[in-house]
């Protein structure tokens, strides 16, 4: 391959014989033949270059540190250790897109490897020799750094072919930039010039490497009357066989060297061009996705962030109140297009990308703030429909379901970002009114139902038994019951249910009553704050004042946000799901199965429980438990695709003739052969997926359970007398 | 320029509530409190006059209660209020609807605005007078049930629109200083956010007393009301049964029925 950046030296002795070769002569040929005026116009253009470079690293710093400020949190060490283990076992890419990931790794580790030959000549050449006569580019190590470099460009090639490939005959929808909340003609509807870049990229990589073999040939043909050059051809395999056929087409010594020295400089030429572009391109991401991974929050949509009670203003309403991570991970998109294609929105047609948003939000970043002045505060408002804005109904289709952040290779983190925009929209009153009256509501009755405070407990009125107030009596399990296992009247039927089980396991339980508050979770995902902290505050004061060992929740989302959030005001409680609780309980043999079941079922991660808290096996390890045959659907565990309720959209109907998340989610179902339950572990998935079954005409074909519901049929109940007092 | 918002915080049931000792009120204890429906379009509506407003314009909400209506008032603060005056004095309690109309009209004496604006009626009330018996106490032309506005702070006059039956709408322009009842759906009522409720605690409610709007004990309270409340209760439910058996059964349990109730013989 060629190096052109560096100069060669003179040579001095002959190599015979390369087996036995224990000389230091051989080396590679840098600048020679080259008069000193070409040389210093090379380390000219070299110095432009890295300039260029240089300004260009200047100006996105500077724009990042336009963002609101942010310390964070861990240490430098084991963010470093995170990223690097990413990046260089390439974990984020491969997954859901093995070729693409495999490719990407040859194209990684062959320009890594190009790279660092190319510095390490310039180590020796520049600075080591010429300060401390230290040489080391020559004999055996320069002959095995020859034959890795020419390795590393094979792989380069094909990678990037393959690349070309998918991205000119593949048509993967993901790679399709059209936008669903945009229309034909809008100007920024599909953006060809990111099609234009990504190609532009494709083809330098591709001209550099291919030149660089071409170039080596050259070389070999223009000096193959030297022996130190011409014998040991063959630790360049690609350059010796193209020079070969070079000289069988007759391309003599001169000709070579005429061919050399114009290949030299074109390629010189393009590599310092790429070195210039980096900051300016899609290029970039070498940095700015290493970087984004390096500051990474593996919480990110799980504990949304704070408003510090001192801000004013509440939410993003300008391109600067994201804070400079953010405005990192903007560019850290390389527009990969796996949360697009995860997005349960944007599956249903929704007006929604997450990697649509991103990119917008970075148009508006580049347009506004990488010149020398920041614009004015109205230049710099993100909500509307103008080129680089987003648009409410784009923030509102999302349902926070964390599948972007989750299945996003280079740590961009878009929920937080969405949920801070809407907080502005609340701020505002910019969204429906069935929301509004909603949120009303639950600040007025503290649960979304509307009913009484007092109402709360009464689902556990027509129990054989009473359940314990946690309020008055110590318990070793306080059940945080959420607002429907509450109120939803099919989701109290789970709850009874769940009272049953645990009286029968003799598990000392109780609830708190009215005392407890619908959990916030949801009510902080649509972006408002306020209630959610006079939520998260209610609960904490109740839980501090009851007496228990640990809590148990039948609902994923106040599980989420007491478990990962209420922390951060103040309420450590040690909480998990019930499927744990209950697994444990069959391991204890406090439960046991008396009639295993042989359904044949499919389960749904909640997003709550699988995604947001990796509760994926407990709820599989009972379903086998049961004695039920589990098909698993394609979009399973960390893939799991939302019901539609997340982050609110329970409380807002989705659009009258568009395809619900819910009814997407039944069609995969019902392609399981001979399914007979679909399997949920979540009160709202309860509610969706029943409706979802009616809707999508699959009523009578298989039914949607709890699991609580199918553990129930296990262990069929007791008689009353039988009961435990 | 100044409009004046007379608001309200209404009462509404909660779950198997009680009556209270006296007979005369639910027991507080199971009401749930929160501003009146109808206000939240009043304000709306003057907070949007002050919006679209060249002129700086204030908007002032008032309202008769203990400091329990605080909440409501710091609401309607948070909604774009610009000031809330609270009057209470213990004497109050008792007041009917007219008597309460002599305080917002000595409030609107004192503060003089250009406009005048209330619900309906109130939601647990539902007397539908105190706004208009304030107009009449300050002796400025009103208008009831107002379904569209057009009114620009300072002018002379104001001209709305009201629903008739039959769906007959009336056109009608009215002299300033007015007090206009709003009817519910003239405007959508912005979302006042928990933050913009917790940062409106820093803007002042003022507190009154009967001194301060220069009235006595004996303009409030039972003294001050020519109506009083008896009792309140929930009435007997009303008896339905189910007739069962085949055709003539139930024919013939009807006809029976039918005798009883006509005091006929069998």
């Amino acid at each position: 391959m060629g190096h052109p950046a560096h100069a060669g030296r003179q040579v001095r002795t002959r190599v015979q014989d390369l087996t036995v070769s224990r000389t230091d002569a051989v080396t590679r040929i840098l600048f020679e033949a080259f008069s000193a005026t070409e040389v210093r116009l090379f380390y000219l253009l070299g110095y432009a270059a890295i300039a260029v470079f240089c300004y260009g690293v200047y100006v996105q710093i500077r724009k990042y540190r336009r963002g609101a400020e942010l310390r964070l949190e861990g240490s430098l060490g084991r963010r470093l250790g995170a990223m690097l283990s990413a990046v260089l076992s390439h974990r984020t890419i491969d997954r859901r897109d093995r070729a693409a990931g495999g490719a990407h790794r040859l194209i990684f580790y062959g320009f890594m490897l190009l790279f660092a030959g190319t510095a390490t000549i310039t180590l020796e050449y520049d600075i080591l020799e010429p300060l401390f006569g230290i040489r080391f580019w020559h004999g055996e190590f320069y002959l095995v750094f020859s034959l890795i470099l020419d390795i590393a460009g094979v792989a380069l090639i094909a990678g990037l072919v393959f690349m070309m490939y998918r991205r000119g005959w593949m048509h993967l929808p993901k790679l399709d930039y059209a936008r669903p909340d945009r229309v034909p003609g809008d100007p920024d509807f599909n953006r060809p010039q990111y099609r234009r870049e990504d190609w532009a990229f494709l083809w330098l990589l591709l001209i550099i490497a291919c030149t660089g073999y071409v170039l080596e040939a050259a070389r070999l043909v223009w000096l193959q009357e030297r022996a130190d050059v011409w014998d040991t051809r063959w630790w360049s395999p690609v350059g010796a066989l193209l020079a070969e056929g070079m000289r069988t087409i007759g391309l003599g010594e001169q000709g070579g060297g005429l061919l050399r020295h114009g290949l030299w400089w074109f390629h010189g030429l393009i590599a310092l061009l790429l070195i210039a572009l980096i900051p300016f391109t899609k290029v970039k991401h070498i940095f700015t996705a290493a970087a984004s991974l390096m500051v990474r929050d593996p919480l990110a949509a799980q504990r949304l962030p704070r408003v510090p009670e001192s801000q004013e203003q509440v939410g993003a309403a300008k391109i600067t109140d994201f804070n400079w991570k953010q405005l990192l991970n903007l560019d850290a998109c390389t527009k990969c297009g796996r949360c697009h294609e995860a997005c349960p929105a944007r599956a249903v047609g929704a007006p929604l990308s997450p990697r649509d948003v991103i990119l917008s939000l970075r148009e508006f970043a580049h347009a506004t703030l990488e010149s020398g002045a920041v614009p004015a505060a109205a230049e710099l408002d993100i909500h509307g429909k103008a080129p680089g804005q987003v648009a409410m109904e784009t923030l509102w289709s999302c349902r926070t379901c964390m599948a972007c952040v989750e299945i996003c290779p280079v740590a961009v983190e878009h929920v937080p970002i969405i949920v801070q925009m809407r907080r502005k929209l609340v701020e505002d009153g910019a969204m429906d009114p069935l929301l509004t009256k909603t949120l009303q509501t639950i600040h007025k009755t503290g649960n979304s139902f509307g009913e009484s405070k007092r109402k709360r407990g009464a689902w556990s009125k027509s129990l054989p038994f009473p359940v314990k107030d946690a309020r008055k009596a110590p318990v070793d399990v306080l059940w945080f019951v959420g607002d429907y296992a509450s109120f939803d009247p099919r989701n109290q039927k789970v709850s009874q249910v769940f009272a049953s089980l645990l009286q029968e396991a003799g598990v000392d339980f109780g609830i708190l009553y009215d005392g407890e508050s619908n959990a916030g979770n949801d009510v902080r995902r649509v972006g408002e704050e306020g209630l959610y902290e006079v939520l998260a505050g209610a609960n904490i004061t109740a839980l501090k004042s009851a007496s228990f060992k640990s809590v148990v929740t039948t609902d994923p989302h106040s599980f989420n946000t007491i478990r990962n959030e209420y922390p951060d005001f103040g309420g450590k409680f040690e909480i998990e799901h019930y499927t744990t609780l209950v697994k444990r309980l069959f391991a204890e043999g406090c439960l046991q199965i008396t009639r295993p079941l042989k359904y044949r079922v499919t389960f749904h991660d909640p997003c709550h429980l699988g995604r947001f808290n990796r509760g994926y096996d407990a709820p599989r390890e009972l379903l086998a438990l049961l004695g039920c045959e589990l098909v698993e659907m394609g979009r399973c565990k960390a893939n799991s695709f939302c019901c539609g309720a997340g982050g609110g959209r329970i409380w807002v109907p989705d659009p009258v003739g568009s395809e619900k998340p819910a009814q997407n989610r039944m069609k995969e179902a019902a392609a399981i052969p001979g399914l007979e339950v679909y399997v949920v572990s979540c009160p709202k998935d309860l509610t969706m997926f029943e409706d979802a079954l009616k809707t999508t005409g699959n009523e009578g074909k298989f039914v949607v359970k709890e699991l609580i519901e199918l553990i129930r049929e296990a262990i069929p109940a007791r008689r009353a007398e039988e009961l435990p007092a | 320029m100044k409009i004046l918002v007379a608001v309200k915080q209404v009462a509404a049931l909660d779950e198997d509530f009680e009556i209270r000792g006296d007979g005369r009120d639910v027991d507080p204890d199971f009401l749930i409190r929160d501003l009146n429906e109808w206000d939240d379009f009043s304000l709306e509506e003057a907070v949007k006059i002050k919006e679209a407003a060249a002129e700086p314009v204030e908007v002032m909400v008032v309202s008769v209660g203990t400091d329990e209506v605080d909440e409501s008032l710091r609401k309607c603060l948070a909604k774009g209020a610009d000031r809330a005056i609270r009057v209470w004095d213990a004497a109050v309690e008792g007041s009917d609807s007219i008597a309460i109309a002599r305080v917002l009209a000595a409030v609107a004496q004192r503060e003089a605005p250009d406009m005048l604006f209330a619900g309906v009626q109130s939601s647990d009330q539902s007397f539908a007078s105190t706004g208009i018996a304030a107009a009449a106490l300050l002796g400025w032309p009103h208008a009831a049930v107002v379904s569209k506005l057009t009114y620009a702070p300072g002018a002379s006059s104001a001209v709305f629109r009201r629903e008739l039956e039959g769906g007959l709408l009336q056109e009608v322009e009215i002299q300033c200083p007015a007090v206009l009842t709003i009817q519910l759906g003239i405007n959508t009522p912005r979302y006042a956010s928990l933050r913009s409720i917790k940062q409106a605690a820093s803007k002042p409610i003022e507190v009154l007393s009967l001194a301060d709007v220069a009235l006595s004990e004996a303009d409030v309270g039972e003294a001050g009301s020519l109506s009083r409340v008896r009792r309140m209760y929930v009435p007997d439910k009303g008896r339905a049964q189910l007739i069962e058996g085949d055709a003539a059964q139930q024919a013939a349990r009807l006809a029976e029925i039918i005798r009883e109730f006509k005091g006929a013989r069998a």
